[in-house]
C-alpha cells in the first residue's frame, strides 16, 4: 500500500477545543494514519488501534531524546531540558521508571488520599463564604499543585510560582510577553529543582525528592542530572495536566445539568464519570515519537528519523472503539481510553490523577452543587496542540461554611 | 475458568484491580497480579469485567481449572 495523499493538517493551528476536536474528527474519518506537510512534515496517527499500537511499539516509535537541546515529545522540538523516564528507551528506562512507579503506585496514592481530601477542602474553604470564584485559579490549579509539590517536598511558598510557570506557559500564545516570561519561570523551576535535590543529597528528608535523588541502580546512586530529569517530569506531569481535566469536568457539569443531576442523585456513578471525563477531555491531547527504524505501519512506509504524532484525543473519539463517541455516557463500559498513554510510558501519575479528579468532583457536588459557570468570562488556552485547558472559569454558587479550622 | 495475566503486556493502568478487586491486586509498582487464578460465580463475573476493561488486553480467561 502507498501512503495516503499528503494533507496540510496542522495541530498547532487549533485555537479552541471545539476547533481541535472537529479537525481531528475530519482527519480520522479520512484515514487512521496520515502524512502532513505542515511544520516540516510528520506522520499522524489518529485511529484508536493505530495510536495504541504505536504507543506500545517503542522499538519503532521512540520517545528517547536524540537532540541534547530539543525535546522528543513535541513535533516542534522546542528547546527544553530532558525529562526522564519518558525520554528514555529500555534498558535505560527500566530502573529510572522504578522510582516513580513506587512513589505513585496505588498503595502510595492511597496514603496520599487524606492530603488530597485536605487540599480540596482547603481550596473550597478559601471561596465558599463568598459564593463566587474562579474554578481554575481557586480550585483546579491549587489542588494538583498542592498535592504534587507537597509530596515532592517543595516549600509551600514556592508552590504557586512553580505551577504558575506551567499554567502560564499553556495560557498565553507563543511569542506574547507573558509566554516569554513563563519560559523564564520554567528555567527558575529547573534551577530550584537542582537546588532542592542537592540539599537532599547531604540532608535527606521524608519526601519524594529525597527518594528520587537517593534512588540507586545496582547499588550506585543515580547521577544528579538524572534525578533532576525525573523531578522535572514529575513536577510538569503533576500540575497542569490534572488541572486541565478537572476544569473540563467542572465546565461539563455546568453545561450539562442532566449529567450533574445524575451524579447528585447517584454518587456511585462517580468512578465511571471520572473515566468518561478522562476519555472526552484528555489533558495531553497528543504526544510525539521519533521513528527509530524503517517500518511499515498501517500500510504506510515510514523512515528512520521521521516524526509521528500520536493523538490521544483522536483515539478517544474513534467510533470503532467507542460507540457514540461524541456522547458523554456517564457509565460507559468498557472505556479503554488512551488519556494516560499506552505501553511502557503509561502515565505513572494516573492513579493520583484519578483520585484528584474524583475528590474535586465529590467535594464540589457536596459543597457547591448549584455552581454555574459565567460563560462570558471563560478563557480557553490559545493552543490545543498538546495540553488543553482553560485560563479563566468564573463561577457563582450559593455560599456555604468553611469546614477546616 | 482460569485467569491469565500477561505481565509482558501489563503496563500498570490498574483497571483490573479496581474493577475486580477480589481477583487482581497491584504489585509494588502498580502492575497487575492475579490473586485468585481459578474463578467461578461472582469472581468470574469480576474477572470478565477486569479483562474487558484492560487497555492493554493483557488479561484472558481460559477454560480449564476451576468450576465454571
Amino acid at each position: 500500500m502507498s501512503a495516503p495523499a499528503p494533507s496540510t493538517f496542522d495541530h498547532f493551528a487549533h485555537r479552541s477545543m471545539a476547533e481541535s476536536d472537529q479537525a481531528w474528527k475530519d482527519l480520522r474519518q479520512q484515514c487512521p494514519v496520515a502524512w502532513t506537510e505542515a511544520n516540516g512534515g510528520y506522520w499522524i496517527a489518529a485511529g484508536y488501534e493505530e495510536v495504541a499500537a504505536a504507543f506500545r511499539d517503542w522499538e519503532s516509535f521512540s520517545s528517547a531524546r536524540s537532540d541534547p537541546d530539543r525535546t522528543s515529545l513535541s513535533i516542534g522540538g522546542s528547546i527544553m531540558r530532558v525529562l526522564y523516564p519518558e525520554e528514555l528507551d529500555p534498558p535505560q528506562w527500566n530502573p529510572m521508571r522504578r522510582v516513580l512507579g513506587r512513589m505513585l503506585a496505588p498503595q502510595s496514592v492511597e496514603r496520599l488520599r487524606p492530603r488530597v481530601e485536605h487540599w480540596v477542602a482547603h481550596s473550597i474553604d478559601q471561596v465558599i463564604e463568598r459564593g463566587t470564584c474562579d474554578l481554575s485559579d481557586d480550585l483546579t490549579c491549587r489542588v494538583p499543585e498542592s498535592v504534587a509539590l507537597e509530596m515532592l517536598g517543595f516549600d509551600r511558598s514556592d508552590w504557586t510560582r512553580i505551577s504558575g510557570a506551567f499554567h502560564h506557559m499553556a495560557s498565553y500564545a507563543n511569542g506574547t510577553p507573558e509566554f516569554v516570561a513563563a519560559g523564564a519561570e520554567l528555567e527558575w523551576v529547573a534551577e530550584l529543582v537542582h537546588h532542592e535535590l542537592t540539599a537532599r543529597l547531604h540532608a535527606p528528608r521524608d519526601d519524594g525528592m529525597t527518594s528520587i535523588v537517593h534512588h540507586e541502580i545496582d547499588g550506585a546512586r543515580i547521577p544528579l542530572e538524572a534525578a533532576e530529569a525525573i523531578t522535572r517530569l514529575t513536577v510538569g506531569g503533576g500540575v497542569d495536566t490534572s488541572t486541565s481535566v478537572s476544569s473540563a469536568a467542572l465546565l461539563h457539569l455546568s453545561r450539562h445539568p442532566a449529567d450533574r443531576q445524575r451524579l447528585l442523585e447517584d454518587p456511585t456513578l462517580i468512578d465511571g464519570a471520572v473515566e468518561e471525563f478522562l476519555r472526552v477531555y484528555p489533558p495531553a491531547r497528543t504526544h510525539s515519537r521519533i521513528i527509530a527504524r524503517d517500518v511499515e505501519f498501517a500500510g504506510c512506509q515510514m523512515h528512520k528519523g521521521q516524526r509521528i504524532l500520536l493523538s490521544e484525543v483522536s483515539a478517544n473519539h474513534d467510533e470503532t472503539e467507542f460507540p457514540e463517541a461524541d456522547r458523554f455516557i456517564i457509565d460507559r463500559f468498557p472505556n479503554r481510553h488512551i488519556s494516560f498513554g499506552m505501553g511502557l510510558h503509561r502515565c505513572p501519575g494516573s492513579h493520583l490523577a484519578r483520585l484528584e479528579l474524583k475528590t474535586i468532583l465529590v467535594q464540589v457536588l457536596e459543597r457547591m452543587p448549584d455552581f454555574v459557570v459565567d460563560e462570558a468570562g471563560v478563557v480557553e488556552y490559545p493552543n490545543w496542540s498538546m495540553i488543553g485547558g482553560w485560563g479563566k472559569i468564573p463561577a457563582t454558587f450559593f455560599p456555604g461554611q468553611r469546614v477546616l479550622s | 475458568m482460569r485467569v491469565v495475566l500477561d505481565s509482558e503486556k501489563c503496563q500498570g493502568h490498574g483497571r483490573c484491580y479496581v474493577l475486580a478487586p477480589e481477583v487482581f491486586g497491584p504489585d509494588e509498582e502498580g502492575y497487575g497480579t492475579v490473586l485468585q487464578a481459578d474463578v467461578s460465580g461472582e469472581a468470574l463475573a469480576q474477572a470478565e469485567r477486569g479483562a474487558l476493561g484492560c487497555p492493554e488486553a493483557a488479561i484472558s480467561l481460559e477454560e480449564g481449572a476451576g468450576r465454571s
